[in-house]
């Protein structure tokens, strides 16, 4: 091998290496999240209020009447903004499969609020609409829309999957507890 | 001696001024729009300096109004309280508004002059990164007030970037450090918008400029029809004085522009949105990104398929796919031209009837996927909205090929008139 080869190896080999000693570098890219952020729900958990005056606050069968529904976060656990999820009371006659209904829940049923679509916070609505003559879930994003009767199953709009259901089931106190984990991923695919 | 001859000793500034302030520039009000756009990158900066100065970009609480709010937020309401604040962050934000306005008119220009041809076509694509790294640049910039509306829209993105098949999860957690809202997300993207987006903003602006030089600019069709001349030589006012005059006075309006806009119309009212809550408000995007919001809406959440291991949903086809073709397309148009060079020429926009009508037809098909957008507040049904989607443009760009078609026709002399 001559001098020019040489150089032209060293150069080349030196190149890839330069390269590939960067790639394990970018793992520093990452970023941090909170220990507190990756808390995820679990059954037992109590459901509190998320906003609102009595936030922080347990939730229970008689905060609200049938055709309403409150944001919610396990309690404890409101930094993970995966937990968020919507408890709606409903006419617990019009709940069909595949709704998940605990024993004695009397129509109250949660979902995860995070739009399947892109993530934004789903809202509850009373007022009927094209689409959904009666109470349903709706995105304020771009319009997808859910029927909490049948486990949150997509109605219209861009939405891709139904919104994942937290089984909940009621204590002796009337609060909301979680009986079971979400039904399906949380959010975005 | 005196002092422009102290330095004309020592910077040759005689040879300066022969070879380059003398530099023709062709003359006509739409080839203003690129410097306008460059003039509110300048103002952007400068305004941009002043808002460093106060912006924290930490999502820590910090006690504020209201209670325990982000360092953010509480910086951003910190600059809103005093007027000196509030008209900079205000005129940062319409420049940011104006600049991506005309730089979209200066694309027009360009595309309707065909001024994209050989030997420009590395130009077009300079211009058109250009474009991406602004809207970029404000995509990032749009959080750093850190309040509800910059929350969602940037959870959007998120949502968007999570769903790209076979890398989304990685590479959205890469782009925004982690799952949104992430303590590190701020942090970075104040990174992206103060470092990175100005120093590749800067030199994409600087190489497009150079290569403009280089090539000379195209001069107006009219020059053409005078004596035959040489082919390296072009028609125009010098830099020194008329264009820089000119440009002075294009800046300074510029800036008037802006600031008269900031004084009476507030923007992005922090205060008013409120420090970020788990309740969605109900958000629009930026006019510049409606057609990909009108996009989403009318993508339907059952249209989805798979490929080679990765489901590509409604979201990445309405968020990356489409644009994503659209924006291909407008990357081709110089190779998709056939037409063979004018070299120096800007072409009259009528003289093609086919360029002039895919153009509109384009244009019509943005407006009408931004008019998607408001399907709410018009109460048009999404089928109704697809009907829209889809005729518009095509109409648009018939009426427009055919009128063109026959103003040539009738306009020509008879031994000019193609047949």
């Amino acid at each position: 091998m001559n001098r020019r080869n040489f150089a032209n190896l060293s150069l080349k080999t030196g190149i890839v290496a330069a390269v590939a000693s960067v790639v394990p570098g970018l793992a520093t890219l990452k970023g941090r999240t909170r220990a507190s952020a990756m808390r995820t729900v679990e059954p037992g958990d109590r459901l509190v209020f998320a906003l609102g005056q009595n936030a922080g606050q347990p939730v229970t069968a008689g905060s609200f009447v049938q055709n309403e529904a409150v944001l919610a976060f396990p309690e404890g656990k409101a930094e993970n903004h995966d937990n968020l999820v919507v408890v709606c009371k409903l006419n617990p006659a019009l709940l069909e499969p595949p709704t998940v209904v605990e024993q004695g829940a009397g129509g109250v049923v949660a979902y995860s609020a995070i739009c399947t679509h892109l993530g934004c916070t789903v809202r509850f609505s009373e007022e009927p609409m094209d689409m959904a003559p009666f109470p349903h879930l709706h995105c304020p994003c771009h319009a997808a829309l859910f029927d909490p009767h049948k486990g949150a199953a997509v109605l219209g709009g861009p939405a891709p999957r139904s919104l994942p259901q937290l089984p909940v089931r009621l204590n002796e106190k009337g609060e909301v507890i979680v009986a079971a984990a979400f039904t399906a991923p949380v959010g975005v695919a | 001696m005196n002092i422009t001859g102290w330095f004309e000793e020592r910077l040759a500034l005689e040879r300066f001024r022969a070879k380059y302030l003398g530099k023709p520039f062709p003359v006509h009000p739409t080839f203003f729009l690129g410097e306008i756009a460059l003039f509110c990158f300048v103002l952007l900066v400068m305004t941009g300096f002043y808002l460093t100065l106060f912006y924290e970009p930490s999502i820590e609480n910090v006690a504020g109004e209201g209670g325990n709010v982000p360092a953010a937020y509480a910086s951003t309401l910190l600059i809103d309280s005093h007027p000196l604040g509030t008209l900079i962050r205000r005129v940062h934000h319409w420049s940011a508004h104006l600049m991506i306005a005309s730089l979209v008119l200066h694309v027009l220009r360009v595309f309707f002059t065909a001024a994209y041809r050989k030997p420009r076509e590395l130009n077009w694509v300079l211009g058109l990164a250009l474009l991406g790294g602004t809207i970029g640049a404000s995509f990032a910039g749009y959080l750093l007030p850190y309040d509800q509306f910059s929350v969602t829209a940037t959870a959007i993105g998120y949502g968007i970037a999570r769903s790209a098949p076979w890398v989304g999860g990685p590479l959205a957690d890469f782009m925004f450090a982690g799952p949104f809202p992430s303590p590190s997300t701020v942090p970075r993207f104040y990174g992206y918008h103060v470092v990175f987006a100005p120093l590749l903003l800067s030199a994409l602006i600087g190489a497009h400029l150079l290569i403009v030089m280089k090539q000379k600019h195209t001069e107006l069709p009219d020059a053409r029809a005078a004596e035959p001349r040489d082919e390296r030589v072009i028609t125009g006012i010098p830099l020194w004085p008329a264009q820089t005059v000119l440009m002075v006075v294009l800046f300074l309006m510029v800036v008037a522009a802006a600031t008269g806009l900031s004084a009476f119309l507030p923007v992005h009212p922090s205060a008013y949105f409120g420090p970020p809550q788990p309740v969605t408000p109900e958000v629009k995007p930026d006019w510049y990104l409606m057609w990909v919001y009108g996009a989403l809406k009318l993508i339907p959440g059952t249209l989805s398929f798979r490929l080679f291991g990765a489901t590509i949903g409604s979201e990445a086809i309405g968020a990356m796919l489409v644009p994503g073709l659209i924006g291909a397309a407008i990357l081709l148009v110089p190779w998709l031209d056939r037409t063979p060079s004018s070299l120096h020429y800007a072409e009259d926009p009528l003289k093609s009837p086919l360029r002039l009508a895919i153009g509109l037809g384009g244009l019509a098909l943005f407006l009408a996927l931004s008019l998607a957008g408001f399907s709410g507040e018009l109460n048009l049904s999404i089928p109704v909205l697809w009907i829209i989607v889809i005729a518009a443009p095509v109409a648009v760009g018939w009426s427009a090929y055919t009128l063109t078609r026959r103003h040539l026709t009738t306009s020509l002399p008879e031994s000019r008139r193609t047949p």
